[in-house]
Formats: structure tokens, sequence, C-alpha cells
């Protein structure tokens, strides 16, 4: 075992967990003017765990979604620290479909430990919605740029981030489980949290490194909670030149190249 | 089966040979092989893992191939729950992909038998792209309008059940079979939740909408004919 590279991989997932760390609201609040929440699946309920809605970015209309953890306590918890509901999955395929009819470019701002591990979501279909939105995202017809900028949990992560460009936080972390998820399946045992975290390899260099993201957005020095506004321009820069490439791209060649993103990103893994 | 209903798992051959009309499977890419990507050592390397499944004559959780039933054509994937609690991992995903873009150009229906932990841990986000692959397949797929049937056996779990294997234009779940996202004990260790008895059985996910039917095994076959009948 590489102690060194067990103890860093650490610090980033407790960066990207840091409760000072800038949230969806924190991002949407800044990049975007005249916010206007929408809410509802338009089946059984709201989700408070993703924020949802138009404004206008950089001369643009956007339909924007954000993760949400909350930050003290009381909102945590109302928030489900993030944590989607089925209702989550489908009010953003909602207002998905909603924005790929009216031509409205996507931002998805991805923060979540992972989907809602309880008996309501399960009763609710959590799987099938989260399957659909997957699926979906493949058929919506305008530029979507996802962004992880905290954690990026598992299928709850993904069923936000089937994009044509994703961009990672320097900090921010991306795996199939949650370090604690994956010490449990391999080693029954969520104390070797840390050495499942290295091994997942799920920092943002790495992604980058395995073609699974498309570009590192650096953070302030120490990380994104010492200077919220420095960091919520980064990314502001960074995805505005991702839209902007997007944009000039028909909606033909959007959606081949989406799809191709995902049908070959592994590519150079798979003995051909 | 048992004499009493109860349906024992059964492996990816066992589910050929149940299903197929004999010597009509065709198996497609068994050669391509799972690779140590992320370098994974610990508990055990990832690497023994798939020695162990070569030993058993196993090399991926997914099996693919075109098939016929009761004379049907139909591109059919298997998972195998042996290796590797029937996880996703790039070669599965792979094979799921190809067999389904194969059911696009031969115009056949495609049929999903379903048993899988999840995504594959050892592959991590590799793992986790996986999901998005296989469902921009299934996409096509419907936009296609090539039929989709799945089959949901015991345990259909995780990454799998969240990306393809609920997303078919007919559910078909074998009885008993578990079916959710997230397991049990997990629910209970993280939400401190009592559930209910039965809790994501295969009546539980018809009590709930997410199947359309329970056949049991020995039902399968004709039911699977019907449905291609019904269908094309």
């Amino acid at each position: 075992v590489n102690e060194d590279a067990v103890r860093e991989g650490w610090r980033r997932v407790e960066l990207a967990r840091h409760p000072e760390r800038p949230h969806a609201s924190d991002y949407i609040e800044r990049m975007i003017g005249t916010f206007q929440e929408l809410r509802g699946d338009r089946l059984v309920g709201d989700d408070p765990a993703l924020i949802a809605g138009l404004g206008s970015w950089h001369g643009m209309t956007v339909m924007c979604f954000g993760q949400q953890k909350g930050r003290r306590q009381r909102d945590r918890v109302a928030c489900n620290f993030g944590m989607m509901h089925p209702e989550g999955f489908r009010k953003a395929m909602r207002l998905a479909r909603t924005a790929s009819k009216l031509g409205l470019p996507i931002l998805s701002i991805v923060d979540t430990p992972g989907a809602y591990p309880g008996a309501g979501a399960e009763e609710r279909g959590i799987a099938s919605a989260i399957g659909a939105a997957i699926m979906e995202w493949f058929r919506i017809e305008t530029p979507v740029v996802a962004a992880i900028v905290g954690e990026g949990g598992s299928g709850g992560a993904l069923g936000m981030a089937v994009a044509d460009r994703v961009l990672m936080l320097e900090n921010a972390i991306y795996s199939v489980a949650s370090p604690e998820a994956c010490a449990s399946i391999t080693w029954r045992d969520a104390s070797f949290k840390q050495e499942a975290a290295q091994q997942m390899q799920l920092t943002a260099g790495s992604l980058l490194r395995h073609g699974i993201v498309d570009e590192v957005v650096p953070e302030p020095e120490g990380g994104a909670h010492v200077a919220a506004d420095e960091a919520v321009r980064l990314l502001d820069t960074a995805l505005l030149r991702h839209m902007l490439e997007l944009r000039n791209q028909s909606r033909d060649v959007l959606m081949r190249r989406r799809h191709q993103r995902f049908r070959h990103i592994d590519r150079a893994h798979l003995a051909l | 089966m048992c004499s009493c209903g109860h349906h024992f798992p059964l492996h990816a051959e066992a589910w050929i040979a149940l299903l197929s009309d004999v010597g009509e499977w065709e198996e497609h890419w068994a050669d391509l092989m799972p690779v140590d990507v992320l370098h994974w050592q610990r508990p055990r390397p990832y690497r023994a893992i798939l020695d162990r499944g070569l030993e058993q004559g196993l090399n991926e959780a997914v099996r693919t191939g075109p098939c016929a039933i009761g004379g049907r054509r139909f591109w059919m994937a298997v998972f195998d729950f042996r290796f590797i609690g029937g996880t996703l991992g790039m070669v599965a995903g792979e094979r799921l992909t190809r067999a389904i873009e194969h059911a696009i150009t031969d115009d056949v229906p495609f049929l999903l038998v379903a048993a899988s932990g999840g995504a594959r841990m050892q592959e991590s986000a590799h793992a986790l792209m996986q999901m998005a692959k296989v469902n921009g397949a299934v996409a096509a797929l419907h936009d296609a309008r090539v039929p989709y049937l799945s089959l949901l056996t015991y345990p259909t779990y995780g990454g799998t059940a969240a990306s393809l294997a609920l997303l078919a234009d007919i559910n078909i779940a074998e009885p008993g079979a578990a079916i959710g996202f997230t397991g049990p004990r997990v629910i209970e260790q993280s939400t401190h939740e009592r559930l209910p008895d039965r809790f994501q059985t295969a009546e539980f996910q018809l009590g709930h909408g997410q199947v359309d039917m329970i056949v049991q095994r020995l039902d399968l076959r004709r039911t699977l004919a019907l449905l291609h009948d019904l269908l094309t």
C-alpha cells in the first residue's frame, strides 16, 4: 500500500465534502441572472435535493440544474444531503425535455453522495427513474454541460451527468460508489474507505487521464471554500467556453457526438 | 426449480440451455476480455479475481449472441452472477451494447436476462460509464422501434437495475426475484428504516408498477415466443 497516495486521495475526498465548499445554490446564485426556480415532477412531488430552473447566463436563457446539499444542519436535512429521490430525476427530465423543445442549453451542477438509499425511493422506482434519465439525456437536442463540483457519487451523479462535456473541479471526486460503500462491498468493512478511495482513482486528474471527464477546472489555492467567488468565476469561465463551442454545432452533430462520447469512452482499454 | 415452486438462481449457460432452441445460440465476442485498468490490488487483486473466473471457465459477467426461442429470433444477453456478482464492467457493457446494436441492425427483438449486483467496483468510473454506454444503445433500440424484453431474475440491483434492466418495453420478473437499486442491508444501515416483508421482491415490484408480469420459469419460453409474435 502506497501510504502517501492513500493520504493524498483522502485529502481530496475531504475537500470534496468540505462543509464550507460552495454548493449548487452558491454557483446558481452567482452565475445565473434572474433565476426562476421550477418545481415538481408532475407525478407525485418535488425533490428538494435538485434545484432546477430557468435563468439568463451570458446573454442566453438556460435551463439550470444543481444537486443541493445545504450547509446548516436544518438545510442539509431538508434537501436530504443532496441525495435525489425518483421525483428529482423525473423533474430533471421533464425540464430537460422542455429545454430541448425550446432550444435552451442546459447546465448541470453535480454534487451528491449518491441517490437516496431509502424505502420510499425504492417504492417509487428509483432504479428505473435513474435509468430513464440516463437514457433520455441522449434524446435531448440542445447542448448539455455538466460540472462535478464536489461529490460525484455513483448512478445518482451519472443521472445528471450524461452531457456533451463533463467538467470536474480540481478537488471534486467521481466514482462508481462512495469510498465507504466501495469498502463495504469489497472488504465488507467500511473502515477501509481510504484505501478504497485511492484504488478507485476518483480524483479529477485521474479521471481526466482516463478520459472520463473533459476538463479539470482549477480551484483557488487551498480549495474552492477558501475563495468561493473566485471558484465560481473559474467554473463560469470554463462552462461558457464549452457552451459556446457546442452552440455552433448542428443538432445532429451534437447528438451524434454525445452518443459517441459515451459509446467509445473506454475504447482505449478494450482489447479489441 | 424446486417442487415447492422456489426458483433457484441459474447461471448463464443454464439460462441459454433453458431458453434457446437447441443449436440456435451462437455466442459472440466471447474473446473480448476484461482488463485491470486501475491496477486494483486490495483486498484481492482484480487480476487474481479475473484468473479465478477463467479457472471456472468464465471470462465476464455477460454473455451475448443471437438465439431462437420456439423458432423466433432474438438477440440475447445473459448475466452470470457467478462472475464477480454479475457486475457491469467495461467488457460486460461492451457486449451488451454490441448485442443491442446488432438487434437494431438485424431488426430482431432484444432479450435481456438480468442477474447482477450492480456496477463493478474494480473498474470504478469505467464501470459507472457503462450505464451511460448501454443506455445510449437502449435509446437507439427504442428509437429504431425494435422490441426490448427484459427478464429480471434474482438478484437485479444497483447500476444494472438503474441502467438498462428496467427500461424494456416489457419487464418480466421471475417469482421471488429481488429487484431494486439499493440493497436492503444498506437501506437499513443508512436510514434505520424498518423494511416491509417481501420488500423489493418481484411481487413488490409488480405492486409498485415496475414490472409487467411475473412468469414461472417453465412458462418463460412460451411467454417469450407469444410476446415476440405480438410485438413483431
